[in-house]
């Protein structure tokens, strides 16, 4: 345990079902905020402070011709060395030592909000616009530390999301990508050496989000 | 083919995940590349309304590439039942059809009989009458290029989805087809099934694990609403409904009853008999006796030939011949084909009583776009009723699983569980009658004591009665049973009123061994996924339905890796053989394999013959489907024959029933489907912020060419309307939809979510149904919502 | 059924997250972003357990509903890791069960009567409603009963009053109401399945 957790996120078994995003309304008790359709599945377009986990629609044509269609269920990485932390010099932003998960506490609301958003190089921390507080995916922290797994990870019907100690999730990465490759020569791994939640990809990570692999 | 599981079913694509990591392939054919197309190996996009041509066209490949599996379509099928010589197919039509009642006399489609009765078979399949040589000659005409020219489907993409899918053939390989309502919802919908039950049973694919014709039903108890007979022409347990010309029960039973006089069948359904009298027993308890024909006179006849479906209903309510109407847990508003038909109908009523969760579009219509409220007359109730949590009973899932769930908390505010409401209102009926009344007997001797000693409703005292009772202290075989005991299932039903049972298919799910609907055992003996001790399913607890055809002839799976069933001999006990035994799944029977030909029995045993049917002369439309374009259709003629349209479906003519099939005001195919955030109406799901705000508004899907072509941009409010009626939807322009080249012709498809209504959310969008045709199957009256015409433009009216 | 909760969430480890924030050396203080989680994760080893079945596509997945005692609410529902079709999983509307309970303030929860030409609903009694519906069935069944059929063959049937409903009530509710409207003499009776 010593590594802490991770969270692989295969984005060849996803089915767009959108249970993660809803299960972390759920769970977080957030509300839904006004929308409208913006020529897309997508919504919200953004994560926001009452948004922390959101599905990312992307398509077009692959170089056959054939259609594709890409998922990509974002969240906050929970990078080792997490770049919003470097605003945080007062305990706003920590790092749990035995999870790993980082976690905006209530002293967020002091940060200068677009420094910590620009260090982070997935463009993950929002801001309630009332309160100043910045919120993100919090590694369901209360669930991880009370023997359940986080409620977006449960919620994913096909093995898209594994929860799990890390050591075992990169092995379980190497293994998917290894195997993804026959098919798939682009297939990757998203920067696995620096974060927690590993995304899986069988094409260039920018075709399915303009800061899938950071800025 | 025919679902979008991915969308619509989601968590079964944990199952067909699993299926791929073991090797499995997924193939994806619809008119949109899906969210289930991107989980797929093979992809082929066809037009709506054209899947019997794609899967005439793989029988013809099965067959020419000898791909079925013979010993299994020799035993198990009727494929070697030779057909009268009166049966013939021109040009579209089938032996028999009199264009006058637009029907056929399905005479003309009988088989051949012995002189003992029994179908004349052919076991080489040569004969030129029999069912294998008919069928090859039938789709003979489906060739790759003929149907690509139908379908829009590129030849290299169905051979492609051919040579896969006919791989399944062999005893080692399993094949499953997901349908739902992209094969039901056109006026060839049942032949669509029809074509691929017909594949599955070349390829031996039917009563195996990994098999068989799974329906993804759309609502969770849809299953069980539909067993406990709440359709105009079933009883509880699928029981052909009563006709006026069925005078006395003798007469009813006769006519619902069939004979075989083949040796080897079990034509299970001779004993249906005894699940209507037990039935009767159910409905008027004591009041129901041999003399007086078990109560069969206070049942309403239905005239022979009535039909009282959906689309009948209401045009009948629209010509104001229906007075009152109960809407009870379902939206008709938005979830009727024709909706403004719809609308206009419900303001025809004296009075409407709508129960719901949520406020909806029905018990709201008078207040809703276009209707002026003093102009309704119609008198509204609307009661508010529990939601699933808030009650306790059972559900039917699609694999047949009655399973129980409980109550959490008391419903909010004054909501109540349906079933307390049902016995209050009928308890006031009843009252009312006991004064006076038209023919009381039927509402007066109903039994109906479902409560507790509280007198609320009480969910086990229903599912005991469904289950059943002995009536009276009886001897079966060697066995005791005392008067007031659960049955222990539906083999021990009688005829005489000695039992009792509200639904025969559910007899064993809740008796003396408890409520087997609440099991929570994991145990998975045959590790195939039956779970058989979990929650209970229909027949028995079967949980793969005709599994002996899993089996060859001596009782031995066919493949041994997958054993769903397995006939173990008896031993020899003191020089005397013990009788043998099926392991595995619950057998379809008890016999033994047919290699006894004494004993044994053909696996197919709700079919009075006992096999499959390849050949099925009981629809009304054909014995083997065939290609007919949807009443609403994008080209001026059928390239398969000059039947343009199904010749038996029922065409309204009244002033609301429009439509328009081939012309240039309406030149591309509509199609509907649903989304994963939002589910039917949307009348649940856009009362949900959560669910709200990741699908906000109607929209429409097309494709590049289509946007490019009225100049319409990603995102832009756009019209879409059919001759019926129209609506605003935002445009999503999309790779997932592409022209079909249908012959010469360049067709574009647009697909549009049924889930938005105008009651809520404010912007969110009218329901595609006002656009959609109300027309049928002409078996069973599914209205065509996935294939019909349509236009759509830019708000300022341009192109 | 009050089913131990060990058998459906295990929640276990720590009284909370607060222990292991605190453990970090972080001021306590209400930490916003988690109150309302450390609230939850409390409330729920204390909660109620009781297993249901999702209301909508007919997959069949099993879900924990976790309800305060206290408060006679709901305060989660997620989905049941030990149901052998969907393990835990749940799509977008299942995970969002939670909304259809009294959690979501526009539940219906008054009986409401529209009279001919009004627009607006008046608020009624259960007693009331009931009792005016039976009055109408009454009438429009007595006003309309068939006897007999055009060919003079006994049918005793009511075509003046029809039900629709519902893929969305349980079996043993389903099974009464079809047995009522049959001895009502309705014949048309249809409901989801048909469409």
């Amino acid at each position: 345990m010593s590594e802490g957790y991770s969270i692989l996120v295969d984005t060849s078994k996803c089915t767009a079902c959108r249970g993660c995003q809803i299960a972390c309304k759920q769970w977080n008790g957030l509300p839904g905020t006004q929308t409208k359709n913006e020529g897309t599945y997508e919504n919200p377009v953004d994560l926001s402070a009452d948004t922390w986990k959101i599905l990312r629609y992307s398509e077009g044509t692959v170089p056959s011709g054939a259609p594709f269609w890409y998922f990509f269920s974002e969240q906050c990485r929970h990078c080792l060395s997490p770049g919003c932390m470097a605003e945080s010099e007062k305990g706003e932003i920590v790092q749990d030592e035995k999870t790993g998960a980082v976690l905006f506490t209530l002293k967020t609301k002091s940060l200068n909000y677009d420094a910590t958003r620009e260090g982070c190089p997935y463009d993950i921390p929002r801001q309630n616009p009332k309160t100043k507080e910045l919120f993100k995916c919090t590694m369901c922290f209360d669930r991880i530390t009370n023997n359940m797994i986080p409620a977006c990870v449960k919620s994913c019907p096909t093995g898209a999301m594994v929860f799990g100690e890390r050591p075992e999730i990169l092995d379980a990465a190497k293994a998917r990508v290894q195997e993804l490759s026959k098919k798939y020569p682009n297939a990757k791994a998203i920067n696995p050496d620096e974060v927690r939640v590993i995304y899986i990809v069988t094409d260039d990570p920018k075709k399915y989000w303009k800061f899938a692999a950071g800025k | 083919m025919g679902s979008n599981a991915a969308a619509n079913h989601p968590i079964s694509m944990k199952w067909v995940q699993k299926a791929k990591d073991n090797g499995g392939i997924l193939i994806s054919v619809d008119p949109r590349y899906t969210q289930t197309s991107t989980k797929a190996d093979i992809y082929a996009p066809l037009r709506s309304g054209t899947d019997i041509p794609f899967l005439g066209g793989m029988i013809k490949y099965i067959l020419d590439n000898e791909k079925y599996f013979k010993d299994y379509v020799v035993n198990y099928t009727n494929a070697s039942f030779i057909v009268g010589p009166k049966f013939d197919f021109q040009d579209g039509l089938f032996a028999g059809y009199d264009p006058k009642t637009r029907s056929y006399d399905k005479t003309f489609w009988a088989f051949e009989r012995e002189q003992d009765d029994r179908v004349k078979r052919d076991d080489t399949l040569q004969d030129p009458r029999c069912v294998y040589q008919l069928l090859k000659k039938h789709y003979s005409r489906y060739t790759p290029e003929l149907v690509s020219s139908i379908t829009g489907t590129p030849v290299p993409d169905l051979l492609k989805v051919y040579e896969a899918y006919a791989s399944t053939g062999t005893k080692d390989k399993a094949g499953t087809i997901m349908y739902a309502m992209g094969w039901t919802q056109h006026t060839v919908g049942v032949q669509n099934i029809r074509t691929m039950c017909m594949i599955q049973l070349l390829l031996g694919n039917m009563g195996i694990a990994g098999g068989g014709v799974n329906a993804l039903r759309g609502e969770a108890n849809v299953q069980g609403s539909t067993d406990q007979g709440l359709l105009f022409h079933i009883l509880p347990g699928y029981l052909a409904y009563p006709r006026a010309n069925q005078a006395n029960m003798e007469a009813y039973l006769k006519a619902i009853t069939p004979k075989t006089a083949e040796p080897m069948s079990a034509n299970w359904p001779q004993n249906l008999p005894k699940y209507f009298v037990s039935l009767m027993k159910t409905f008027w308890g004591d009041k129901a006796t041999k003399e007086n024909d078990f109560g069969y006179g206070w049942l309403p006849k239905l005239d022979a030939g009535q039909n009282c479906s959906w689309l009948n209903l209401f045009d009948a309510m629209y010509e104001g011949k229906i007075k009152g109407f109960f809407a009870w847990g379902q939206n008709p508003a938005c979830s009727g084909a024709n909706a403004h038909k719809v609308r206009q109908a419900l303001g025809k009523l004296d009075w409407l009583v709508n129960l719901n969760i949520f406020d909806n579009e029905t018990g709201s219509f008078w207040k809703g776009p276009g209707i002026d409220p003093k102009k309704i007359k119609t008198e509204v109730f609307m009661l508010p009723c529990a939601a699933s949590v808030e009650k306790e009973g059972s559900i039917s899932n699609s694999g047949r699983w009655a399973q129980w769930r409980y109550k959490a908390v008391d419903a909010p505010g004054m909501a109540k569980p349906d079933g307390d409401i049902l016995v209050e209102l009928f308890d006031k009926i009843r009252a009312l009658y006991k004064k006076d009344g038209k023919f009381p007997e039927p509402i007066l001797n109903l039994k109906w004591d479902y409560v507790d000693a509280k007198g609320h409703f009480d969910p086990h005292n229903v599912a005991k009665e469904i289950n059943g009772y002995f009536l009276k202290d009886v001897k079966i075989g060697e066995t005791e049973y005392k008067k007031g005991t659960p049955v222990p299932g539906f083999a021990l039903l009688q005829a005489d009123g000695s039992t009792s049972s509200g639904n025969w298919i559910y007899s064993q799910s809740y008796n003396a061994a408890g409520n087997n609907m609440a099991r929570r055992k994991k145990d998975d003996p045959t590790g195939l996924g039956l779970y058989p001790e979990w929650s209970w399913a229909w027949p028995v607890n079967r949980r793969i339905i005709y599994n002996r055809a899993s089996t060859d002839l001596n009782g031995q799976p066919w493949n041994p890796k997958r054993a769903l069933l397995k006939w173990e001999e008896g031993k020899e006990v003191d020089g005397k053989k013990q009788p043998g035994k099926w392991v595995g799944d619950i057998p379809d029977g008890p016999w033994p394999p047919m290699s006894d030909t004494k004993a044994g029995r053909y696996p197919f045993i709700m079919k009075p013959d006992g096999l499959a049917s390849i050949f099925g002369p009981g629809l009304v439309d054909g014995p083997f489907p065939e290609h007919y374009e949807p009443l609403e259709c994008p080209v001026p003629k059928n390239a398969l024959s000059s039947q343009f349209t199904n010749p038996t479906i029922k065409i309204f003519s009244g002033s609301m029933d429009k439509h328009l099939t081939c012309d240039p005001r309406f030149p591309f195919v509509g199609t509907t489907y649903r989304v994963t955030e939002h589910w039917q109406t949307g009348i649940m799901t856009r009362w949900q912020p959560w669910l709200i705000e990741a699908q906000p508004q109607m929209f429409v899907e097309m494709s590049e060419e289509l946007a490019k072509l009225r100049g319409i941009k990603n995102g832009e409010k756009v019209k879409v309307s059919s001759v019926r009626g129209e609506l605003e939807a935002v445009a999503i322009v999309t790779t997932r939809f592409r022209p079909f080249k249908i012959g010469d012709v360049t067709v574009h498809e647009v697909g549009m979510p049924w889930c938005f209504g105008w009651m809520t959310p404010k912007n969110g969008g009218e329901s595609v149904n006002l656009l959609t045709p109300n027309v049928g199957d002409p078996n069973t009256m599914i209205p065509e919502s996935k294939a019909f015409m349509v236009n759509v433009t830019k708000m300022e009216g341009g192109a | 059924m009050t089913v131990s909760r060990r058998e459906f969430l295990v929640i276990s480890g720590v009284a909370g997250a607060g222990l292991a924030l605190s453990s970090l050396g972080i001021d306590m203080g209400p930490v916003k972003a988690y109150a309302q989680e450390l609230k939850k994760i409390d409330k729920m080893k204390s909660a109620k357990q009781s297993t249901t079945i999702c209301p909508y596509c007919a997959v069949g997945c099993g879900l924990i509903c976790s309800t305060d005692t206290k408060a006679k609410t709901i305060i989660n529902i997620e989905g049941d890791p030990d149901h052998p079709i969907n393990e835990g999983a749940l799509c977008a509307k299942g995970a969002s069960l939670f909304q259809t309970t009294s959690n979501n303030s526009d539940r219906l929860k008054k009986v409401l009567y529209r009279a001919p030409g009004s627009d607006k609903w008046q608020e009624k009694s259960w007693e009331w409603a009931l009792g005016e519906i039976a009055k109408r069935v009454k009438a429009t069944r007595d006003g309309n009963f068939i006897e007999k059929n055009a060919k003079g063959e006994t049918v005793n049937r009511v075509e003046a009053i029809a039900h629709i409903g519902s893929a969305a009530l349980d079996n043993e509710e389903l099974w009464p109401l079809q047995a009522m409207m049959r001895a009502l003499g309705l014949v048309y009776i249809e409901h989801q399945a048909r469409i």
